[in-house]
């Protein structure tokens, strides 16, 4: 379905461009049916504040999708709108947010929000006004253990660390390692996992130790690592910290390999870093390398359709936050399409725990009512920085 | 102008204007709580996709905000004391009874909203003792690093707070989010009574204060402000009403933060960082510093604001959907408006719009006259 | 006076040999490790004492605290970025030009927003530079996106290496210019007539006027020196510290922690404020947990301050009656 809809794309993006040129001189009106009433999808987003970075490309996958359905036949025809807010990275905002779209808007089904705070203060609201609610955000506790109505497309950051133990087990083959992590949320959450993890793999962790988001000087704590015998270091954080995590260990000397997280799985990283990310590590989607995915495949095909529509709109390369948003719509909108309706929030609810099977951007989703994660850790790779790009890290 | 003074010297002589002015504020005080108590009546009469806003529970967040922003306003407008720490006090309320009422399933969730106000009550008098000795920016400065300090607490104590993950998701509890706040067996478990009871509490605090400020307390209050080596003279003891007014304000805003918990269901330290401290500062001057009705108008106002900006280009036909996502506008918007309010009306809101008000019935006054003049000549 | 003077001799002394008995400590101690933990303490404490010497430059001719301060900072680096690494006009050439811009901006908002709010109260003008700031924030994400951005260091990124411990050469660059700006400013507010003037003009606005200089002029000089010492600030960090619009906030926020613990209105002292911090958050990274880094910065800062409620250089303004 999602291919079929996917081949016209060139003819979306002339639609696309005509539609854009109306919005511009001012009329705002589209060329889709408007016979039939309009579904509204919510989402709460961080498109100010710290988390902007994450944001951002969610909302304008979210907003290519909406021109793709529109300009498509819609959902059973029916015209979609997503009704977009900003959380300023801020959890009361993001609760607020999402209270007035269901309370105001009445939309059936909200997304977001981009990080794991935000997304857990969402939660109670859609839990107590029975609205599914699907996040792009990756932190372990926002489906473990389930609530009923909360839904992630991202992989879990539980899935990037048992990809990370496993390459440092069998790639890496070392025993002692350090962790050096973010004090936000991602970075403890991601620190904390990975430390009751390790002893399963055999590893040990001999040091750990954390920076704030803003610092920019890592040297102290690197020199600490430095003092211990860890055979490696798994940086845990988004950026710039990890960029100048790389830069300090350069400037120190230190030759142990760098094992990021998937925070650090977008081309900026490489940008700020410079020299001094070749030969970093880490977790993250197939997406990055379509190359990785196998060719000819619906997958295959629908990431380089997707790369293709938000080159030609947004002149920017995708990353795996806009990934996430677009998968979040579809799987909003295929729930809507398979429980027919568009304004029924516990028949999208059911239809989202029926999904089977189903191919996004991030990767093949199948949900059930225990697991309310889509993904598994299949649809994670290992990328090397080699010579300022990506390569996948084959063990 | 001179008229109207001489006037109101007039009542002035006949009653003792301490009382006349206690007397005005209670019936401001009635106007105000009864209007108040009315908004979600009008609220639900303007559907949700005309507005788009959230009426009732903005009310909420402003209710809650109005009982850090009076306790700031005491000991910023009337004590003089610069406090850019009160989020920590906040915080401080959200996770005494958010940490009681998670890890003890049976514990009463009021009790839990006391106890947060009676710790704030007691951190807030061992660091106000020694803190207040500071004057002026060095104040404020050793009030944000104590807000700081806490923040940094609230992420590190992970055993007891849960670190970043935040309450209950990171404390290993069974419940999965912070239990309704629940009095004597009735559950506020919805905005609109939570609205209420945020609301009519709000009214208590007030007319508490408006008791404070007009007592002697509130006098040597004032003198402390206008000068301290004066009020001393005076015999007042300084330090001593400064770390009363100091234990007042972090308890209000501790009771503020308990129910902020208890409204939120899920909290973590993001919500009570130097930010957070700052827009509460911030309602207090842009409101009316030394003006309770000011700090009011102030919290109303700045949290309605960013709603109303994001509402906009809803309610204005054939903007183009472009900025229909104008987060980023928005924030300009926010910037620029908090600049143009204070550049406006320097004295707070409240102050402005009360001038307004009198320049507004002088113009009356005058036309009226005029026109009763022109009567006059036309006859 | 006087004895204020030898007090404040006393106490440098103090501090100075506070410093030095830290210092060696740490050395002695942890050897190359600790010497690497100074010298990264001393490029971090360079970067706040340059922030820290704006908020300085307004107070002390204005009496505010200038919650922007951070933002000249971050627009500083970020139209670098547009003007040395887009553009690709020269370094000397795009420096100035980036400057100039943030100084043109600082002096307009000056007279746009400051300026007529004149005869208002401190606070009311604090809260308006927290509207500036979160304005420029706005407009500057608006601009540049939300994504760190990169500028190249000056002069090459290979480290240098010494005794075990190792710097890279951007921090120099920032080395020099806070030692330029602490002179310029240093010998401006000392030496000129309108630098003392403005000093005056701060205490006493009359007696200041008698000297003809008004505090409508002190105040737009004031803000335009803070905003270009900002910009030049933000420049040269870009390269170790990326630039992106979010970048403020954190400048602006160690910058006044700074300022104050080396005591608000001089130069020396948010020189003094900024070295003692950076080496202090990195010593404490490096012995204490790291996630307490910040939290015992702040507990030594409000330690200082209830020994000595000025500031460590402060002037102790008298008590107004």
């Amino acid at each position: 379905m999602l291919r079929k809809r996917i081949h016209k794309i060139p003819l979306l993006v002339m639609c696309v461009l005509i539609a854009a040129t109306l919005v511009i001189a001012g009329c705002g009106e589209k060329t889709v049916d408007t016979s039939k009433s309009v579904f509204k999808i919510g989402a709460v987003l961080s498109l100010t504040g710290p988390a902007a970075p994450l944001g951002e490309p969610e909302q304008r996958a979210l907003m290519l999708l909406e021109e793709e359905l529109n300009d498509g036949e819609g959902v059973d025809g029916h015209k979609v709108e997503f009704i977009i807010e900003d959380d300023e990275s801020q959890p009361e905002k993001a609760k607020a947010a999402i209270t007035k779209l269901i309370n105001q808007e009445k939309v059936p089904a909200v997304i977001g929000s981009s990080s794991t705070g935000a997304t857990l203060a969402m939660a109670p609201v859609a839990e107590s006004s029975k609205v599914p609610l699907v996040c792009c955000a990756a932190g372990t506790k926002i489906t473990d253990p389930v609530m009923p109505y909360v839904f992630r497309t991202p992989p879990t950051d539980s899935m990037a660390i048992e990809k990370v133990l496993d390459y440092l087990e069998n790639s890496l083959k070392v025993e002692k390692i350090a962790i050096l992590h973010d004090a936000n949320a991602f970075g403890t959450g991601g620190a904390d996992e990975l430390s009751q993890k390790a002893p399963d793999a055999g590893i040990e962790i001999v040091a750990r130790e954390s920076y704030g988001s803003t610092d920019t000087d890592m040297t102290a704590q690197l020199t600490k690592i430095k003092g211990t015998d860890a055979e490696a270091i798994v940086v845990w954080g988004t950026n710039p910290g990890p960029a100048s995590i790389a830069k300090n260990m350069q400037q120190l000397a230190m030759e142990i390999p760098y094992v990021g997280s998937h925070g650090i799985a977008n081309k900026k990283f490489i940008e700020l870093a410079g020299t001094a990310s070749e030969g970093v590590v880490f977790p993250a989607g197939k997406l990055l390398i379509p190359e990785s995915i196998e060719e000819g495949s619906e997958w295959r095909q629908a990431v380089d359709d997707f790369a293709q529509a938000y080159e030609d709109k947004y002149n920017m390369e995708i990353d795996t936050f806009a990934a996430h948003g677009y998968d979040a719509g579809l799987i909003v909108t295929e729930a809507m399409k398979m429980a027919g309706t568009g304004t029924d929030s516990q028949a999208i609810r059911d239809a989202i725990e029926e999904i089977e099977e189903f191919v996004g951007i991030d990767g093949i989703y199948t949900f059930s009512a225990k697991n309310h994660d889509g993904l598994s850790a299949d649809d994670l790779i290992m990328i090397e920085v080699k010579d300022g790009d990506w390569v996948e890290k084959t063990s | 102008m001179a008229g109207r003074k001489a006037s109101r010297c007039d009542v002035e002589r006949k009653e003792e204007p301490l009382k006349r002015a206690q007397r005005r504020d209670y019936r401001t005080l009635a106007l105000v709580t009864g209007f108040i108590l009315l908004v979600p009546a009008w609220a639900w009469l303007l559907p949700g996709d005309v507005i788009h806003m959230d009426i009732v529970n903005i009310m909420v967040f402003a209710g809650i905000y109005t009982f850090v922003v009076i306790g700031l306003n005491l000991l910023v407008g009337y004590a003089g004391q610069i406090s850019l720490g009160h989020a920590a006090f906040f915080g401080i309320g959200a996770y005494t009874t958010a940490i009681l009422c998670c890890r003890f399933t049976w514990f009463p969730t009021w009790l839990g909203v006391l106890a947060g106000v009676a710790v704030a009550g007691l951190i807030g008098w061992l660091v106000g003792v020694p803190v207040l000795r500071l004057k002026g920016h060095y104040l404020a400065m050793a009030t944000l690093g104590l807000g700081e300090i806490a923040v940094i607490l609230f992420a590190e104590l992970k055993g007891l707070t849960g670190g970043t993950i935040g309450i209950p998701q990171g404390l290993n509890v069974k419940v999965s989010q912070i239990p309704a706040l629940s009095i004597f067996g009735f559950d506020f478990d919805t905005d609109l009574k939570l609205f209420f009871l945020v609301w009519v509490l709000a009214a208590v605090v007030m007319l508490l204060s408006i008791n404070i400020i007009r007592s002697r307390v509130g006098r040597s209050l004032r003198a402390l402000h206008s000068s301290e080596v004066a009020a001393d003279a005076m015999g007042v003891d300084t330090s001593r009403q400064k770390t009363r007014v100091f234990v007042l304000s972090a308890m209000l805003a501790a009771f503020g933060g308990a129910i902020f918990a208890h409204f939120q269901r899920y909290i973590n330290p993001e919500s009570f960082v130097l930010s957070v401290s700052i827009l509460f500062i911030t309602m207090v001057v842009v409101g009316g510093m030394g003006n309770l009705w000011g700090g009011v108008v102030g919290v109303i106002t700045l949290t309605f604001l960013p709603s109303i900006i994001q509402a906009l280009p809803y309610w204005i036909p054939g903007v183009p959907s472009g900025l229909m996502n104008f987060s980023n506008y928005s924030l300009m918007l926010y910037g620029a408006l908090l600049v143009v309010f204070v550049m406006f009306m320097p004295q707070g809101i409240a102050a402005g719009l009360s001038k307004a008000a009198a320049y507004g019935e002088n113009r009356f006054k005058q036309l009226r006259d005029r026109a009763g003049a022109r009567k006059y000549e036309g006859h | 006076m006087a004895r204020r003077e030898v007090s404040r001799k006393t106490l440098l002394t103090v501090t100075a040999v506070f410093i030095a008995a830290v210092a060696g400590l740490t050395l002695a101690l942890k050897g190359s490790t600790g010497l690497q933990w100074i010298v990264s303490g001393l490029t971090v404490g360079s970067i706040y004492a340059l922030v820290a010497m704006g908020f300085s430059v307004i107070y002390s001719s204005t009496r505010v605290i200038n919650f922007a301060q951070g933002e000249f900072s971050m627009l500083g680096g970020m139209l670098m970025y547009s003007i040395y690494m887009r553009a690709g006009l020269p370094l000397p050439l795009a420096f100035l030009v980036s400057v100039l811009i943030v100084t043109l901006i600082g002096a307009g908002l000056e007279r746009a927003t400051i300026h007529p709010l004149r005869n208002q109260s401190v606070i009311s003008v604090i809260i308006v530079t927290i509207g500036l700031a979160i304005f420029i924030r706005a407009t500057a994400k608006l601009i540049w996106g939300s994504e760190p951005v990169k500028v190249a260091s000056f002069t090459g990124d290979k480290p240098l290496r010494f005794l075990g411990a190792s710097i890279v050469p951007q921090s120099f660059w920032v080395f020099g210019l806070t030692l330029l700006a602490f002179v310029l400013v240093f010998l401006f507010f000392d030496r000129t007539l309108l630098g003392k003037g403005m000093r005056a003009a701060a205490a006493n606005p009359d007696a200041a006027s008698l000297m003809g200089i008004s505090s409508s002029t002190s105040s737009l000089v004031a803000w335009t020196m803070a905003a270009a010492l900002g910009a030049a600030a933000g420049i040269v960090i870009a390269p170790i510290n990326f630039a992106y619009y979010y970048a403020g906030t954190m400048l602006g926020l160690k910058g006044f922690t700074a300022a104050i613990l080396g005591g608000l209105g001089s130069a020396s002292g948010a020189v003094v404020g900024g070295l003692l911090l950076g080496v202090l958050e990195t010593i404490v990274a490096g012995v204490f947990p790291s996630g307490y880094k910040s939290a015992v910065a702040f507990v030594i800062l409000i330690l200082v301050l209830l020994i000595r409620p000025e500031g460590l250089l402060g002037r102790s303004e008298g008590v107004k009656v």
